[in-house]
């Protein structure tokens, strides 16, 4: 039962940094270095110009959903509700219909996704058994003026291109 | 003219200041009341070109002393509901009036007897830092130190007594 | 009082009461750009009008459209609303009046008649200041009390217990000033500033006075309620302190007296300890004498700081950033354009001062002006320096705040009153 006492020196008791005056004038020199650099010349703030520079958005980013189609075009998605079961914050509302193109038995008629709810946590795309719903997107500003167009609906989802290619996506994918 | 305008305003807000502290319940309305008057009374004293007097009036008591009181008003954050009863206050407000309009009566005609004078502004060194500061060093130095001294007594006194409460506890 | 007599009694009492309203625009504007240049990143730069920026300053018109038109609360739970309305306008009519009896240039001599360049021209000085500057406190108090609100009583407690404690070390430091000075008129002091110590250094109070100037420095910033003192609106803790209920121009009254609180101290601290308007080395009298080569001298200046300047603008002033036809180089151009006509008017002024001046009267004004930009470029650097501290240092503790003040400023200035006088004594 000896624990083991590790003695940590303080810092700061000398007489010069209990004056404290020194150390203001000290830490004050650093800021103005940067002050200084940069109303010298604003190319070297650390910053992005955002609105018209975009920030870089890696394949595994997760951004807004999108549902994928096979190569004919046709959905995905086979209306299995994994994802809307699974999901944390209920935000997906899927309607089954019947499906007539003989990959399956049943598509999606409805996919609601409201974008207000979701919390961006990715558990959907992890339950898809189809790989049908991806948020490569890439489109990490969701904004609007209501909440009506905060619902989106399958046309949405179906019409929104991917942000990385495919190839990029299985690499560093989910 | 225009110097007996400001007085009696100066002398309205005074008593109306004054009154307020008297009469009014909530005791940071009465500290409110009072730091009015000590404003208007600042106010008189720069009217008799006392320009330290106006100056210090205004740094020690309005400045200093009632900041410290409406603090401690604020500190105790006192409520309706702790406040005495006061019922019949105003019996006492009217017994106290009787009492008291002889005397002001009485001072009223002292005052009416006074001769008229006409108030002038006296030279520039009257009443400013300097003209005061000589006179205090000079012919009423003994008096100064004296008073500095029951401060001192006080300052020591308010030392100690805090000391020993938190020596006990 | 002639016509000259009127013109300059409003124009004193307009630059009393309209260059602290003014520099509130210019201080916040400094303090953010500045916040974002200390810390590598723009700051506000986005706002413009026509696609004019202004190195920022729109921001702060939108900031005033915003506070104007937000709806002015007073909620529903206080019980003493005259006081919750008073308080505002108590911390801001303090902090403009504190101004009026600091001395911007000296004294201005027109035709044989002399006129103090102050906005008030009493002798009170520095003893006007603590007067008025005491009363801010209850704007204060006033408001943390009757925003019925634990966050604001906290807050309204602590700015009251620092600013009544720091004012001792401050008066105190102000005491050994005082004793070297022998006057509390500002004018004067400014006036003892203009010498020479040992011939060579001016005669400032920051070279007499090296420990007061810490100490008065020190205890303004508590006194402004300034970061590394600010715990009366310690947002981390008490959300914003005696404020809180506060919305829209209420609001806006305590943000601009807070800033020009910061903008008179600056001014005082100049006033007392930085030369307040002497220009080191030129007296107003050797400035008058001279008043020709000065303004020779101030001509051939004038457009080498003009082009250094513009050629700085040009380089900041684009977008960072691949973009077409960049406008912001137009803007850039606009701006040259401006400064070069300012400049050239200013030269052709020069010129005629040159070529027609007889007699002190217009080399007197010329002065003035000259003192008053001086006297406001410092106050500028100071206030820079106040948003400088601010952006450097963390927040005291309060338990430190206290001590720091009670237990190291107090016995320094007391120390320090007591050298002083001796060395003022010994040397008399």
């Amino acid at each position: 039962m000896s624990a083991k006492v590790k003695t940590i020196e303080r810092k700061g008791r000398t007489f010069l940094e209990h004056l404290y005056l020194v150390e203001v004038f000290k830490g004050m020199a650093v800021t103005f270095g940067h002050f200084f650099r940069n109303l010298m010349d604003n190319r070297r703030l650390y910053v992005r110009h955002y609105p018209e520079v975009k920030p870089e958005i890696p394949a595994r980013w997760r951004g807004r959903h999108r549902l994928t189609t096979h190569e004919d075009g046709t959905v995905k998605c086979v209306a299995c509700f994994m994802c809307q079961t699974n999901c944390p914050s209920n935000c997906i509302m899927i309607e089954a219909g019947e499906r007539t193109d003989g990959r399956s038995e049943k598509l999606p008629v409805r996919f609601d996704i409201d974008l207000l709810e979701c919390i961006y946590c990715g558990y959907c795309v992890e339950a898809c058994p189809m790989d049908a719903i991806r948020m490569d997107t890439g489109i990490f500003s969701v904004t609007s003026y209501d909440r009506e167009s905060m619902m989106i609906g399958l046309e949405d989802l179906l019409t929104t291109p991917a942000g990385c290619s495919e190839e990029e996506y299985q690499k560093g994918g989910c | 003219m225009v110097s007996t305008i400001l007085f009696s305003a100066f002398a309205v807000l005074a008593v109306a200041g004054a009154a307020g502290l008297v009469l009014l319940r909530h005791p940071m309305n009465g500290a409110m009341s009072f730091i009015m008057t000590l404003i208007a009374l600042a106010g008189l004293f720069a009217l008799l070109s006392a320009k330290l007097i106006f100056a210090i009036q205004l740094i020690v008591y309005a400045g200093a002393i009632m900041s410290l009181i409406l603090f401690i008003i604020m500190f105790l954050n006192i409520g309706e509901k702790d406040l005495p009863d006061e019922s019949n206050r105003w019996f006492y407000f009217g017994g106290g009036a009787v009492v008291i309009a002889p005397l002001a009566i009485f001072l009223l005609k002292v005052v009416n007897k006074l001769p008229s004078c006409e108030a002038t502004i006296v030279g520039d060194s009257f009443g400013s830092v300097k003209g005061v500061g000589m006179v205090l060093f000079t012919e009423w130095l003994l008096p100064f130190e004296i008073v500095s001294i029951l401060l001192l007594v006080a300052l020591v006194g308010a030392v100690v007594l805090a000391g020993k409460r938190e020596g006990k506890l | 009082m002639s016509a000259l007599d009127i013109l300059l009694v409003i124009l004193r009492i307009a630059f009393g009461a309209f260059v602290p309203l003014s520099f509130v625009a210019v201080l916040v504007w400094m303090e953010r750009r500045g916040a974002g240049y200390f810390q590598d990143r723009s700051g506000p730069n986005r706002c413009n009008v026509l696609g004019f920026r202004a190195g920022g300053l729109i921001q702060n018109i939108a900031d005033a459209v915003k506070l104007i038109f937000k709806e002015d609360i007073v909620p529903g739970h206080i019980k003493h609303k005259l006081y919750f309305i008073l308080a505002p306008t108590l911390v801001f009519i303090t902090a403009i009046l504190s101004f009026a009896m600091v001395p911007f240039a000296d004294t201005l001599v027109l035709n044989g008649k002399e006129y103090i360049m102050q906005a008030i021209p009493a002798d009170l000085g520095i003893l006007w200041f603590l007067a008025v500057v005491g009363f801010g406190v209850y704007g204060i108090i006033l408001a943390g009390w009757s925003s019925h609100n634990k966050y604001g009583v906290l807050g309204g407690l602590r700015a009251a217990a620092q600013v009544i404690s720091y004012e001792i070390p401050m008066g105190l430091a102000l005491v050994s000033l005082l004793t070297i000075y022998s006057t509390v008129n500002l004018s004067e002091m400014a006036r003892f500033q203009g010498q020479l110590l040992f011939g060579f250094i001016p005669m400032w109070g920051v070279f007499l006075q090296p420990l007061g100037v810490i100490i008065f420095i020190v205890a303004a910033f508590a006194e402004t309620n300034r970061t590394p003192f600010d715990l009366a609106e310690g947002e981390s803790e008490i959300v914003a302190g005696f404020h809180v209920e506060y919305s829209s121009m209420k609001f806006a009254l305590f943000f601009m007296g807070e800033y020009v609180a910061m903008f008179v101290s600056s001014a005082l601290i100049v006033t007392l300890y930085f030369g307040s308007y002497q220009i080191p080395w030129f007296s107003t009298e050797t400035l008058v004498n001279h008043s020709k080569p000065v303004v020779f001298l101030l001509m051939l200046a004038m457009p080498v700081a003009a082009y250094f300047f513009n050629i700085w603008m040009k380089k900041n002033n684009r977008s960072q950033y691949e973009r077409p036809n960049d406008p912001r180089v137009f803007e850039a151009q606009v701006y040259a354009a401006v400064i070069w006509s300012i400049v050239i008017f200013i030269e052709i002024i020069f010129l005629g001062f040159l070529i027609f001046s007889s007699g002190a009267g217009g080399a007197r004004i010329l002065v003035a002006l000259l003192q008053i930009a001086c006297f406001l470029f410092k106050t500028f650097l100071m206030c820079f320096v106040y948003i400088w501290v601010r952006w450097t240092l963390p927040r005291f503790r309060y338990d430190q705040l206290q001590r720091l003040g009670w237990q190291r400023l107090l016995p320094l200035a007391l120390l320090n009153i007591f050298i002083t006088s001796a060395v003022v004594v010994s040397l008399a």
